[in-house]
């Protein structure tokens, strides 16, 4: 779905006044925004601008200082309760894979189906085979992660956060730690789930991708949001100087 | 030669002692580990009210000596009417030194799995109890069996505190012995020979399992294992210390 006509009655996600601080030093101040189903939503924007703050506020990772995060329609709160129906919901990779050295690609993706949903383990295991195959990983079901080019352990890494069925996906710059080839399988990988219709939420340095798969840019630089826009719009012809000296930064590179 | 032949007369009572020794290392440590871990487990808790009591106690487990630990049980407790058998008393004190020391271990082998493992355990809705038993001690348990084995080694050899309250172990066998010989290097020898004896084959049997190597790491985990601090007891000689 494209940004340009979204008229959303009512988005799956959505940030409201969302202020993130480590002890009393406030890191993302006062961001709303509101991501439809279906929709991928690229946050750019220089280091230390809270994007990945800001991320891991949605899934509580970082629980927000002030502010209110709504998914499809239930506030979340500090409960138990409402945490565990938010992270069965929200999937997240991460920059370093955090993939469990211990256990084989398989036993990663099938853990959580387990022991989170309770999923009987024939049937986990049968959920997580078709995870790693969509991944194209089946083939390295029973390897563990140590054995994987970073490029395959980012990819175990999308399955296992898949296996649980989420609404949204949250990448916090999952290719960041790779070399541009192995970034590229894992960029195709999430191009893929893009098309498929995956709600995602991306932190990436990867303009390309930004522009070419995400439907909304997000432009962050100081914990705010400085300007936001449909991905062709914002990448081409940005209003805000900010993002003007930001973007030109980038590709004087 | 003729130490050969007085050897072959103590032998038979050295060994006696030698089951009392590893009887008394087997139920310190069957005692202490479990109460280490509980207590390393304690140490990282969240919660202040379940971290504060369970540090003070490891730091007063490794300040105290273990022979003042082991009088405190023997000759204190009683005061308190508590009385056991020298065996049960010294099981005690060790065990107590041993959950001490241990904790350690176990507290350096749980910080040094990155945070981004939990953070993933989270993000994946696992409960704080699932995270610890299928992500946290399933890699911190191969980081800490080295220094563990090498604490197993060095309370093998700390049982001969026992001594002090008159356990038959295997330094007091020698000890009757040589009062009624006077024949001090030859019994002092034989014992050193037989704890000697067991911690070096327990050291290569060690080295066989798990050869020195370093830890894999996945690309992804940015920190390498903290090496478990101050784990040396009070008993353990500088050289011993400098070979581990």
């Amino acid at each position: 779905m494209k940004y340009d006509d979204h008229p959303v009655v009512r988005p799956l996600l959505a940030l409201d006044g969302v202020c993130v601080a480590y002890r009393h030093h406030e890191v993302v101040h006062d961001v709303s925004l509101e991501v439809a189903s279906g929709e991928v939503v690229a946050l750019i924007g220089p280091s230390g601008a809270g994007k990945s703050s800001l991320l891991r506020a949605i899934n509580f990772l970082e629980p927000p200082s002030k502010g209110r995060i709504v998914l499809d329609g239930a506030e979340v709160g500090g409960s138990r309760r409402s945490l565990d129906a938010l992270r069965r919901e929200v999937g997240m990779v991460f920059q370093n894979f955090n993939l469990f050295p211990h256990l084989t690609a398989l036993q990663n993706v099938m853990l959580a189906p387990v022991h989170t949903l309770g999923i009987p383990p024939a049937q986990a295991r049968e959920r997580a085979m078709q995870q790693l195959t969509h991944v194209g990983l089946a083939d390295h079901a029973h390897v563990k992660p140590g054995k994987c080019s970073g490029g395959q352990q980012q990819r175990i890494a999308i399955a296992r956060a898949l296996a649980m069925e989420p609404k949204v996906m949250l990448f916090d710059e999952p290719t960041s730690a790779l070399d541009p080839e192995l970034g590229a399988e894992v960029l195709a990988t999430m191009r893929a789930l893009a098309a498929e219709g995956m709600t995602m939420v991306v932190v990436t340095h990867e303009m390309h991708f930004a522009e070419d798969v995400a439907d909304r840019v997000v432009f962050m630089a100081d914990g705010r949001i400085v300007e936001e826009n449909a991905a062709g719009k914002l990448m081409r012809d940005p209003q805000h100087p900010r993002t003007q000296r930001f973007l030109n930064a980038v590709r004087n590179r | 030669m003729s130490m050969l032949n007085e050897w072959q007369d103590y032998l038979p009572d050295f060994l006696d002692g030698l089951v009392v020794t590893l009887q008394l290392t087997g139920v310190s440590l069957l005692l202490g580990l479990p109460l280490g871990l509980g207590l390393a487990l304690a140490m990282t808790a969240r919660r202040p009210a379940i971290r504060w009591p369970a540090t003070l106690l490891v730091e007063v487990g490794r300040g105290a000596p273990a022979l003042v630990v082991l009088y405190f049980v023997y000759y204190g407790l009683p005061q308190l009417s508590l009385t056991w058998s020298s065996f049960a008393c010294a099981a005690i004190a060790l065990a107590f030194t041993t959950s001490a020391y241990t904790a350690d271990i176990f507290r350096a082998g749980i910080s040094s799995i990155p945070v981004g493992h939990r953070e993933a355990c989270q993000a994946l809705g696992l409960s704080h109890a699932k995270e610890l038993r299928l992500v946290v001690l399933p890699q911190a348990i191969r980081v800490v069996i080295p220094p563990l084995v090498g604490f197993c080694i060095l309370l093998y050899q700390g049982t001969s505190l026992a001594f002090a309250v008159s356990v038959p172990e295997l330094l007091s066998r020698a000890y009757s012995q040589a009062s009624i010989t006077y024949q001090f290097t030859a019994t002092l020898t034989l014992a050193g020979l037989v704890y000697g004896a067991i911690s070096l084959a327990a050291v290569a049997l060690m080295r066989a399992r798990w050869p020195r190597r370093t830890p894999t790491i996945t690309a992804g985990a940015t920190r390498p294992p903290e090496p478990p601090t101050r784990t040396h007891p009070s008993w353990e000689t500088t050289s011993e210390r400098r070979e581990r």
